[in-house]
């Protein structure tokens, strides 16, 4: 476990995870281990939307196992509730865990949120299995399942990356060489995992460890590109998870046209929306106003995916000098980000606003509480 | 960073734009207002994301680069405007090598063309590269800044962009709604 939880990503752009992040969204009183050092390592929060991915099969399978938090459900990889049923039997983790997890779309969401740099951890947490033939035989099991769905060992550095890349294509070859390859593999798995393992404090490794697979050329060159194809066809894995509709189609190109349109799509929602307001208010902060005043009716309908709920608190006390404070608690899709409290936050907004409707204030206020 | 925060985040400073644009001009067309409105919502998600990442940082400092949206890039900026000028300096002389090597490849590439005219025979791998090249022109010229990317961040870029696209739409539609309700009662 621990190696599994050092060898969390460390990157540039890694662990987004800053600490009020990891509370939200691993809530157990577990200490998981990874929680604790992606807290540490988490020196450049927020850097990358793409959140850690990489919980491996273990860690997954013990938030599976926090009955009551539901936000341990949409952390684990999407080929993690994909392949649930086949990694529990075939990890041979006696975790007992139904993967209840709420809609797929949610989760893919939740799974791109979390980065996948630990791809280092999924090897170590295979590497972690108690004996070869075990991890063999997972391998051949996990295979089917896993062809498509592996993308938490997309990689951004080459080292924690390439023991995972060589168990993936290794599997892909499986059927033809069971025996030789998964030595290879076992071989590569744990050159990987003793990679892995040193690397606790999130340095880099100097260079790539690239083991050469049957049949495949061995020069330097051939491996870096290599290693740099795995990397690119990982990420578009995850974005084929993104992108609706764009897992069952092979093929770089045509997925690319799923990715290109689904971008133009939103950026043209974007645009009916402004026009929307535009058109709804005769002056852009009209509705700004009257909004905060009354109650945004948003949360009030259970069809929204996403609400947002503005208690006005102290707003008969100040009128423009003083910073208006209110309490902003989004809700967002069901079940994947269900939080029990409201974020609070203040805002800095002294001159622009001002609410003269104390008595409505307070009223809504009620109201609103009420259909919380 | 939790698509609840990020979502919180834009919709703070989105507010703060579309305040400090009802400020500035008092009397506005529905055109101007829609591109007020939509500036905003673009500014408040790119800043919103923070300067870490390059789609982010393209935005910025575009929308800075322009006289009529400078002022509202410092409203809603704030104080990190100057922490993310700073971050996002970097990119121009990366443009320009960027823009270097890429007129060093094409030239190659033309010269290539030039002698390999004579062999007729059509691959399928250089079709699907073809393909795959177009393709990735025009997710280029989608996602800003992206011009100067390589394959590998592009399509990292390009999942954080449409995680915060989405987020953006999913918070002007919650306002759009709430107001046309409002204005309806």
């Amino acid at each position: 476990m621990e190696r599994i939880s050092c060898s969390s990503s460390r990157s540039g752009s890694c662990s987004e995870n800053k600490p009020g992040i990891i509370e939200d969204t691993f809530e157990f009183g577990d200490g998981i281990l990874m929680t604790g050092n992606l807290l540490q390592e988490a020196t450049v929060p927020g850097s990358s939307f793409t959140a850690l991915l990489g919980l491996p099969a273990t860690q997954a399978m013990e938030l599976l196992q926090e009955p009551q938090s539901t936000k341990a459900q949409p952390i684990p990889a999407p080929e993690l509730w994909r392949d649930s049923r086949n990694e529990q039997e075939t990890l041979g983790y006696s975790l007992n865990c139904s993967p209840t997890f709420p809609t797929n779309a949610a989760l893919v969401e939740r799974a791109a949120k979390f980065s996948i740099y630990a791809g280092a951890q999924e090897s170590t947490d295979a590497n972690s299995l108690p004996s070869n033939s075990s991890e063999n035989s997972l391998k051949l099991k996990n295979e089917p399942a896993d062809s498509e769905s592996n993308p938490s060992s997309c990689l951004v550095f080459s080292d924690p990356a390439t023991p995972s890349e060589n168990q993936k294509s290794t599997k892909r070859k499986e059927r033809e060489k069971k025996v030789k390859v998964s030595a290879k593999r076992s071989k590569n798995v744990e050159h990987g995992s003793s990679k892995t393992g040193e690397d606790k404090d999130g340095e880099k490794l100097p260079y790539v460890h690239v083991r050469a697979r049957r049949g495949q050329a061995t020069d330097s060159h051939s491996l870096a590109e290599r290693a740099r194809r795995e990397k690119i066809n990982a990420r578009m894995k995850l974005l084929q998870e993104l992108v609706p509709g764009c897992s069952k189609i092979s093929g770089t190109a045509l997925v690319l046209d799923e990715i290109i349109n689904h971008v133009q799509c939103l950026q043209r929602q974007v645009e009916f929306l402004s026009m929307r307001l535009a058109a709804v208010n005769p002056r852009i902060d009209f509705s700004l106003d009257s909004l905060f005043a009354a109650e945004i009716g948003c949360l009030t309908s259970s069809s929204f995916p996403s609400a947002v709920t503005i208690e006005p608190l102290m707003w008969q006390q100040q009128q423009n000098q003083q910073q208006p404070m209110w309490e902003v608690d989004m809700l967002q899709r069901p079940a994947a980000w269900e939080r029990g409290g409201s974020n609070s936050f203040l805002a800095h907004d002294n001159s622009l606003f001002s609410y003269n409707s104390a008595n409505s204030v307070s009223l809504s206020s009620n109201q609103l509480k009420m259909e919380l | 960073m939790t698509p609840s925060s990020f979502k919180q985040e834009l919709l703070k400073k989105w507010v703060l734009g579309l305040q400090s644009c009802g400020s500035m001009a008092k009397e506005m067309s529905f055109l101007e207002r829609k591109n007020a409105i939509k500036l905003s919502a673009d500014i408040a998600m790119a800043s919103a994301r923070g300067g870490k990442t390059r789609w982010s940082r393209a935005v910025i400092s575009s929308a800075s680069k322009r006289d009529d949206s400078k002022l509202l890039v410092r409203n809603i900026l704030g104080n990190e405007f100057e922490r993310l000028m700073k971050a996002s300096v970097g990119t121009p002389s990366c443009n320009k090598r960027f823009m270097s090597k890429k007129i060093l490849r094409m030239s190659r590439g033309l010269r290539r063309l030039r002698r390999s005219t004579a062999r007729r025979r059509v691959q399928a791998s250089s079709i699907a590269k073809r393909m795959v090249q177009r393709r990735t022109q025009v997710l280029k010229s989608l996602v800003p800044g992206g011009e100067s990317m390589d394959g590998f961040s592009l399509i990292e870029e390009t999942l954080d962009y449409i995680l915060s696209l989405r987020a953006q739409v999913d918070v002007m539609r919650c306002l759009a709604d709430a107001s046309e309700r409002l204005k309806s009662k």
